[in-house]
């Protein structure tokens, strides 16, 4: 009997979570291959590979959807040294915001949902499966680095407080203040200075907002597994100070040659922002300057590749599906059934020819249609 | 009720046969064959998540009623600036060695509870004993203070209280055998904050080390320390570093010289007069066909 409700606590997990998954298998656009190890996975046999990582996809949530406090109690039964700890869940989610979101420590992180700790980490010590490690060794581990990197310590009591301290603060009060707690909003800069050592090109001026809003660069591709002491290490400057050339670079070089065109960044003054038509020779301020790169230049950070041609984005054009109002000449009856490239002769439609049939007329002398404001 | 008889019979036998060689039968046993069990039980030390909280320290003491500060004490990291040894007041200690990368190692050091233990075989009285779920226990009755074992044991783990002059005490990780074998698991692996060390099957653990080591190759060497060392070893570690520079011994696959020898070595210490012998080995003989009635008459 006992066997049989052991069989079935085991391989209830297994249901719980193919239903839960289930709704969204459809609306992912997911690879079998990403959590199943068999190619037919089947609901006997889901053949779910063991916790994959970074591999996985991963969903995330707004801070705020998370649970703002948690008592953690669990361990209560198996020691008696320490009370719950208090964790400010919420804070932890804002902090970890830039450096990954939950998947900072929901490291298992499935379509559907977030996944929480003790849903795959056991809560006994005493166990069959020891590729992983327990709840309590699991909860540890996911702290202590950060905390140790933040403040050089790993002294219980920062977190836990004796059972029997005389001392201690009741667990409600605590509870509530943590509640209270949130982290300041993280404004993204929008330019920021770094003075530099180095003789020639002293100031590297970083436009930061550019790289985050006109580039779509996302937090975590720079800020990649960076825990709060980023800002709050204890020794902010002895952590800074003790990089290498190459570390201090790093993040740069994930885009930019850094080894060698030095002079690209390093500059004597303030190196203007980017320009379109200076880098291009495409002026994108008439009609393209509110879009994101990404729009036109699909693959992401690597913005090469376009012929300076409309097609390139917008197909061919004909009379028939371009609104030519928006360039601020409405046709008149003559012109509107024309083709394009009848007058148009430039890949890019730029200035037109008037030539090909009024010998004596040209642009901007006279218009095809009338003037109007523009849209 | 006849059952009831040889039995008694035995008892008084086993106690001659005690009196005579000082080693019990269940010694003569446990000895003639290193039971090396499937199942049998191991842990799995990663260096390379242990924070040198030393909570295994205290933990350790206070399962063996051993002297200690109260627990907030073991958060004093100046301890570290000493390399420590286990002795007769602590069965296991933690050592901190200096790192390039951001935080120290940390090594828990203890019995490794070999699989073909020195200590065992060195020992000429029989007073220690592989357990088969692992265990390396001794008889403090039948100690007798010679320390061959502790000149024996490739990592000189057993040590000493010297304390009683007359009565001289083995002290050494027992891996907590008064626990593991209530189903329990030791002491230092309970209270370990970050399970930097994992209670499994010995092999359980090996495959889950294997595994570490190709998911993070730039995290651990290629190396499990123990798997092979002297024959094997029930606590294994798997570090970032190389292990000769953690203070462990370099060793070979080979068990410790003199491994099998023990029962001559037992019996021959104590010139026991070979009638003595004959009579003790017959009563073994004994025991095993009284027992293995008993046990059919059980089940009848
Ligand atoms: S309790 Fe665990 S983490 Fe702490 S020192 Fe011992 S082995 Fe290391
Ligand atoms: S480490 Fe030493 S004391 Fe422990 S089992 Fe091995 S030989 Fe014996
Ligand atoms: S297994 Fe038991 S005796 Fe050995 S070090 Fe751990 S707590 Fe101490």
């Amino acid at each position: 009997m006992r066997s049989k409700i052991f069989f079935l606590l085991i391989i209830m997990p297994f249901f719980c979570f193919a239903q839960k998954i289930k709704e969204n298998h459809s609306t992912q656009i997911l690879k079998c291959s990403t959590c199943h190890s068999c190619d037919v996975p089947t609901k006997e046999n889901p053949c779910i590979k063991p916790c994959p990582r970074e591999k996985i996809i991963s969903i995330d949530q707004l801070p705020e959807e998370g649970p703002n406090v948690l008592t953690i109690d669990k361990f209560k039964k198996q020691t008696d040294v320490y009370e719950p700890v208090i964790f400010s869940h919420r804070l932890h989610a804002e902090m970890s915001g830039m450096g990954g979101g939950c998947k900072m420590c929901h490291h298992y992180n499935p379509p559907g949902r977030v996944i929480g700790c003790s849903d795959c980490h056991e809560l006994t010590r005493k166990r069959e499966d020891v590729s992983k490690p327990d709840l309590k060794g699991a909860y540890h581990r996911q702290c202590i680095d950060c905390h140790r990197l933040w403040s050089g310590k790993v002294e219980c009591l920062n977190c836990h407080q004796l059972k029997n301290s005389k001392t201690k603060t009741d667990i409600s009060t605590i509870v509530k203040k943590n509640g209270k707690r949130i982290h300041p909003q993280i404004i993204t800069p929008a330019i920021v200075k770094f003075d530099t050592p180095k003789a020639a090109g002293k100031l590297v001026t970083f436009y930061h907002l550019e790289h985050t809003d006109l580039f779509s660069i996302d937090c975590s591709k720079c800020h990649k597994n960076e825990s709060c002491s980023k800002c709050h290490a204890k020794d902010l400057v002895t952590l800074k100070a003790g990089k290498t050339l190459e570390q201090k670079h790093l993040i740069c070089s994930n885009c930019h040659n850094t080894k060698q065109a030095c002079s690209y960044c390093h500059l004597n003054t303030v190196k203007p922002g980017f320009n379109h038509k200076e880098r291009t020779g495409f002026d994108i301020d008439k009609y393209h300057g509110k879009l994101k790169c990404v729009r036109c230049h699909t693959t992401k950070e690597k913005f090469t590749g376009l012929r300076g041609d409309c097609s390139s984005c917008h197909g061919i054009w004909t009379h028939e599906n371009f609104r030519h109002k928006i360039t601020g000449i409405a046709l008149d009856e003559n012109h509107s059934s024309l083709e394009c490239t009848d007058c148009h002769q430039e890949k890019n439609y730029a200035n037109p020819t008037c030539s090909n049939c009024h010998e004596d007329k040209s642009f901007p002398k006279f218009f095809p249609g009338n003037f109007i404001k523009k849209r | 009720m006849a059952a009831q008889t040889r039995r008694d019979f035995f008892k008084t036998s086993a106690l001659l046969g005690t009196a005579i060689s000082g080693i019990s039968n269940k010694q003569i046993k446990a000895q003639s064959k290193n039971i090396l069990s499937e199942n049998r039980m191991g842990v799995l030390v990663d260096t390379t998540a242990c924070i040198g909280c030393r909570k295994c320290e205290w933990a350790c003491k206070t399962a063996h009623n051993l002297p200690t500060l109260p627990v907030e004490e073991y958060d004093d990291r100046t301890v570290f600036k000493k390399m420590r040894r286990p002795d007769d007041k602590a069965l296991t200690v933690v050592n901190e060695y200096q790192n390039s990368t951001k935080f120290p190692i940390n090594v828990k050091v203890q019995c490794m509870h070999c699989d073909q233990p020195a200590c065992v075989s060195a020992c000429i009285v029989g007073a220690f004993t592989k357990k088969e779920n692992s265990s390396v226990i001794w008889d403090t009755n039948k100690c007798i203070g010679c320390r061959y074992c502790m000149v024996a044991c490739p990592f000189q783990i057993p040590a000493f209280e010297y304390e009683e002059a007359l009565k001289p005490d083995i002290k050494k990780c027992d891996f907590c055998f008064d626990l593991t074998k209530k189903g329990k698991i030791p002491a230092c692996v309970e209270i370990c904050p970050v399970e930097a060390i994992t209670y499994g099957r010995r092999e359980d653990l090996i495959k889950a080390a294997r595994e570490k080591i190709k998911n993070y190759p730039t995290r651990y060497v290629n190396h499990i320390y123990g798997e092979y060392e002297v024959g094997g070893t029930s606590w294994m570690y798997i570090s970032s570093k190389d292990f000769l520079q953690l203070a462990f011994p370099k060793l070979g696959r080979d068990p410790a010289p003199g491994v099998s020898e023990a029962i001559q070595h037992g019996i021959f210490a104590y010139f026991v007069p070979p009638i003595a012998l004959y009579a003790l080995l017959g009563g073994v003989m004994w025991l095993n066909k009284n027992r293995k009635k008993t046990e059919s008459e059980t089940e009848i």
